[in-house]
């Protein structure tokens, strides 16, 4: 083998050199940093994990700042990620390639800021819009009472029922009317149990109700049943709270039993595989009859199967007369540690967490605003999503801890048991509560 | 003649270079910095950086509080870290013999003498240079306990139902056979030392009137064991650190499911949890602190292995 002649290795070189000087030398150019921006605006990039519907409506408030602003410029990349799981961006901003602008699910704000992950809002002078927000979501944004986070939506959880399927199985859906109040979970077991069917193998091809399916979390049924999941004063995790026990034991074990743990997981795994699309839904494609989940599903109804005789109303509650009950959870806009134009992305998050963003979102997606001055515009709430809107103000949420993700995986892992039959629930729960104690110990007493 | 000068170097630390050597090492030097740089900064500082973060408290910002040996205790007391040693050593104990024969079988059927081969060939590599997030979600489907092909299949011969994915006693399994998809990288391995197998040894054997077993056995078997010591090694290092099968199956939403690894954490794999713990629970320390232990586990079974196959691996004129 013989080497290149020096002088050939040479001009490779000097080819090189002159080729990377040419593409650092365009970006210099005077002009808007994107199409559909103004001149002068500097380039704001926003990440967001989310995915269409709801990215397709983040795309168009993203165009609507653009064409306006004379600050920012704003760049959307959909990245991976999930509620609790960050991996791309905190890899990201330790290398220093993180975006401006993040949107991250405000019950893990908390959790990210006592990580380092977050700026402190309060220099671009966030605290002053507090009054804009629901307390609730303001709340959730915040860590050691400084601003980490601009709320973005939220959401609450109901009762969908199809009336086609439960009336061709002969249930009267009259009790199902919100205007009586919340049906009790005896009364939706006995209809939920007329549709149950099998086919000839044994297997089920439609199941009335499985509380578990879609929404119906470890929260759900603790905040339906009364239970507290944390203790503010004790800076201790309480999943073993009786009630919530009773919630795991009367929902997820019992129930699982009754239908047949092993028919009812075949049931989901056939309907309900992992990473399934929003428009093959188990309950969109008629698979059950009843679903616990939020208004967002509102808009996917819309979109996917809009001739979908259904109906919505409370969750059950164990006895007639509860209080029902719900909870909120939603997003929220952050901006990482080391962004490089925070200010504009700020500026950004302004808008899009403001009025102008959180209206257009609420109108694409069903979701509910955290914005106090269009929770209380009527002309926002088209048909059933009034039900979900009037139900925040007596909604719960979730602990903002800093272990938050933490606890929600053990409160998974329990409630996986206990729909299994394989753990007892107090036990599960108490393994739950021990080992998300141990980790939030570091950081007691909350302020 | 370039082996030869490898031999020397490692032979004798001393070496005399010519002068014009001497520019042929200042002409490559430039084009072999790159990858040593990269080796330095990207693959031995952060080997060296987990070992200290293994004693720190870190979030992966701000400040790092050392802890001692805490995060290596926690280890003892954690039952989900045992729980990823069990998944990883089932899975591993499983998938490297399987695989191993998988693809033996493989580099045998592209090894036939018709003339259709080539496509043959291309047919069983085709699946190993699909990427593996494609072939995963192309696999949920196929495993769909109600519409699936492979239940259908099995139906037909009278098999229950089984939920690959939602039974925790049938996941492991269902990855299993997802890595046998990738079989064929291995499989050329084999074709190739195969191929190396003198055919005379084949024909006296077939002269001295042995079966195509019987020579198989005595014959290919015996002088491809380097190969198979290579795929075992490597097998069980790579099954170690089995992740994304596990972390695309199970990792994203579901509407059935509240598991975060798999029904009763089943596919909760140790660099999954390891995972876990650095990107989601921001424990960068403990996260090291796991992947130095697998890392002397790693280090334990390939010593074994290499122990072991001295009674086994035959290497031709040795």
């Amino acid at each position: 083998m013989t080497l290149l002649p020096r002088s050939s290795i040479k001009a490779l070189m000097l080819g090189i050199l002159v080729i990377t000087a040419c593409s650092t030398g365009t970006s210099n150019q005077a002009g808007p940093p994107l199409a559909g921006c103004k001149s002068g605006t500097s380039l704001v990039t926003f990440w967001t994990s989310h995915t269409p519907p709801d990215s397709d409506s983040l795309k168009r408030i993203v165009d609507a700042y653009n064409s306006q602003s004379s600050v920012g410029c704003v760049k959307m990349v959909q990245v991976p990620g999930s509620e609790t799981d960050i991996a791309k961006l905190t890899t990201a901003v330790r290398s220093g390639t993180g975006p401006d602008v993040y949107m991250l699910d405000r019950f893990t704000v908390a959790e990210r800021a006592a990580a380092g992950v977050l700026e402190d809002l309060s220099q671009f002078g966030a605290s002053s819009l507090s009054s804009n927000y629901l307390d609730f979501a303001w709340a959730e944004a915040n860590f050691k009472s400084k601003p980490y986070a601009l709320p973005f939506d939220t959401d609450t959880r109901a009762l969908y029922y199809r009336k086609d399927l439960l009336q061709a199985a002969g249930v009267d859906i009259s009790a199902l009317d919100p205007a009586k109040g919340p049906p009790t979970i005896d009364t939706i077991r006995t209809m939920a149990n007329k549709v149950n069917k099998k086919d000839s193998s044994g297997k089920y091809t439609q199941i009335g109700f499985v509380p578990w399916f879609e929404q119906g979390w470890h929260y759900t049924w603790g905040f339906v049943y009364g239970g507290s999941f944390f203790d503010k004063s004790a800076c201790k995790v309480t999943p073993t709270d009786p009630k919530i026990v009773q919630a795991f034991t009367d929902m997820f074990t019992n129930w699982s039993k009754a239908l047949g743990v092993s028919q009812v997981q075949t049931f989901l795994s056939t309907y309900a595989p992992p990473n399934l699309p929003a428009q093959q839904n188990a309950f969109l494609l008629g698979k059950v009859a009843f679903m616990v989940s939020g208004d967002w599903v509102l808009g996917n109804i819309a979109t996917y199967t809009p001739n979908l005789q259904y109906g919505v109303t409370y969750i059950p509650v164990p006895n007639q007369g509860d209080q029902p009950a719900t909870w909120a959870g939603g997003w929220s806009m952050v901006i990482p540690k080391g962004a490089k134009q925070s200010k504009a992305g700020f500026d950004f998050m302004k808008y899009i967490a403001g009025e102008p963003g959180q209206r257009q979102y609420t109108k694409d997606s069903q979701h509910t605003p955290t914005i106090k001055a269009l929770d209380q515009d009527a002309s926002l709430f088209a048909g059933g999503h009034a039900f979900f809107q009037k139900q925040l103000s007596a909604a719960h949420s979730r602990p903002p801890l800093p272990v938050g993700a933490f606890y929600w995986d053990q409160l998974s892992t329990a409630q996986d048991a206990a729909v299994r039959n394989t753990t007892a629930p107090a036990t599960a729960l108490a393994a739950a509560a021990s080992a998300t104690n141990a980790k939030l110990q570091q950081y007691c007493p909350l302020p | 003649m370039q082996s030869q000068r490898g031999a020397a170097l490692i032979a004798a630390p001393r070496v005399h270079l010519t002068a014009s050597e001497w520019r042929q090492l200042r002409t490559a030097a430039p084009f072999v910095l790159p990858w040593v740089i990269g080796f330095f900064a990207f693959t031995l500082y952060p080997i060296i950086y987990s070992l200290y973060l293994s004693f720190q408290s870190y979030s992966g910002f701000g400040d790092a509080v050392p802890v001692g040996f805490a995060n290596y205790k926690h280890m003892f007391t954690d039952p989900l870290f045992f729980k990823s040693l069990y998944n990883t050593a089932y899975y591993t104990l499983l998938a490297v013999p399987i695989g191993l024969v998988v693809a033996i079988v493989l580099a045998m059927l592209m090894n036939q003498n018709v003339r259709e081969v080539a496509i043959y060939r291309a047919a069983f590599y085709l699946p190993s240079i699909l990427p593996l997030f494609a072939l995963t979600f192309i696999f949920i489907v196929l495993l769909n306990p109600g519409f699936g092909l492979v239940n259908f299949f099995l139906g037909l011969f009278h098999v229950p139902t089984i939920n690959w994915l939602g039974d925790p006693s049938w996941t492991k399994v269902s990855v299993v056979i997802l890595a046998q998809l990738g079989a064929g990288g291995p499989a050329l391995i084999f074709l190739a030392s195969l191929r190396a197998v003198p055919t005379e040894l084949y024909e006296s054997a077939r002269l001295e009137g042995a079966g195509p077993l019987r020579r198989f056995w005595h014959i290919t078997v015996p002088l491809i064991t380097p190969v198979i010591l290579y795929d075992l090694l490597y097998g069980t290092i790579l099954g170690l650190q089995i992740f994304t099968p596990a972390y695309i199956l199970v990792g994203g939403t579901s509407g059935g499911a509240a598991y975060t690894a798999g029904p009763d954490n089943s596919l909760l794999f140790y660099v999954f949890y390891l995972y876990k713990n650095a990107f989601q629970y921001s424990d960068m320390g403990y996260a090291s602190a796991m992947a130095w232990v697998l890392f002397l586990i790693s280090i334990v079974l390939a010593l074994l292995i290499m122990r072991w196959s001295q009674y086994w691996v035959h290497y031709e004129g040795a």
